[in-house]
């Protein structure tokens, strides 16, 4: 991580169970982020998104009183004035079935990250979030990052046999 | 000139390598650091253990299902980061039973049964004894796989 340093990163964790949160924070602290703010319900956090300048936030699927994927979708709606609706956000869920990644994709979620997790997932995946932004799509259907990734490291074919350089040909001739 | 310019490229990547180097050591400081941080989280998880399965059990028996879910859930993805394979799968069964998630309802003795044996997995859960743990999964896995095929 070096393009935005990581100890200047303001994040935010929404998580009702108090151990994940703690794991959490308590990894986020050991790479030097210096402002942490924790978040057992998605009121408080709703509260925080509205008042507080943030840069990442890590919300828990399963909520006490709403799930994790309403508070998303809220978020990419309804921007606040502190925070514009692009803010990367990462979903921290032990329930990682092809239908639940779907609906988080499909909510606008940044990353996903699938409890159990490692001090070096989080880090990957804070990264990714926050230093390798997709381009951000805001139309009626979807408010999210683009849900085709980008396909890093491969070259694209310049070949004698590009179809492209033959139909630039053709259209000269 | 060619041999200045090649000893500048060489002295220009022996630089680049050593950012390299450097970031590398930095990085793996901080996930060491991380590391030694969630050991400390972890035991306080364990010293606590015992106590909240017991929390589960009451509300369990008072049929509380969606507190009883919920600390099933809970206790699930605590135990599965923390390296306790076992009572993962189990609360992930009691979870999904209380949640309705079953391929075959399953037996009031099942459910006590199952329980029992997490009360026991737990009761010294400083001291886990892998071999009678072991032997106490292989007891109730019929139980388990009855009423949830996949768990």
């Amino acid at each position: 991580m070096a393009k935005t340093e990581i100890q200047d990163l303001s994040v935010l964790i929404v998580d009702s169970n108090v151990f994940i949160a703690k794991t959490l924070s308590t990894i986020l602290e050991a790479f030097g982020v210096r402002k942490i703010i924790l978040c057992k319900t998605l009121g408080e956090a709703e509260k925080k998104f509205y008042n507080s300048a943030l840069d990442c936030v890590f919300v828990d699927f399963i909520m006490e009183d709403r799930t994790g994927i309403e508070f998303i979708k809220k978020i990419r709606t309804n921007p606040s004035s502190k925070n514009n609706s692009d803010l990367p956000i990462i979903l921290d869920t032990g329930v990682t079935d092809v239908n639940t990644i779907v609906m988080a994709r499909d909510a606008g979620v940044t990353e996903v990250i699938s409890k159990p997790f490692s001090p070096e997932q989080v880090l990957q995946k804070l990264d990714n979030a926050v230093n390798n932004r997709r381009d951000f799509i805001d139309v009626d259907e979807f408010v999210g990052p683009n849900r085709r990734r980008r396909r890093e490291n491969h070259t694209e074919w310049e070949g004698e046999n590009d179809r492209r350089l033959s139909a630039t040909n053709n259209q000269t001739e | 000139m060619i041999a200045v310019y090649q000893q500048q490229t060489i002295k220009q990547n022996s630089l680049v390598l050593q950012m390299d180097e450097e970031l590398e050591k930095q990085r793996d400081a901080m996930l060491a650091r991380a590391n030694n941080a969630v050991d400390k989280v972890a035991d306080e998880f364990v010293s606590g253990l015992s106590e909240r399965v017991g929390e589960l059990g009451k509300a369990i028996q008072n049929n509380e299902r969606e507190t009883a879910a919920g600390i099933a859930y809970n206790l699930e993805t605590e135990a599965s980061t923390f390296g306790w394979p076992r009572v993962t799968r189990i609360c992930k069964w009691l979870r999904k039973i209380l949640s309705g998630e079953y391929d075959q309802k399953p037996e009031p003795e099942d459910v006590l049964q199952v329980l029992t044996t997490l009360k026991l997995m737990v009761a010294d859960a400083n001291n886990p004894d892998e071999q009678r743990d072991a032997e106490l999964f292989k007891k109730i896995y019929p139980a388990l796989n009855k009423t949830i095929s996949d768990i």
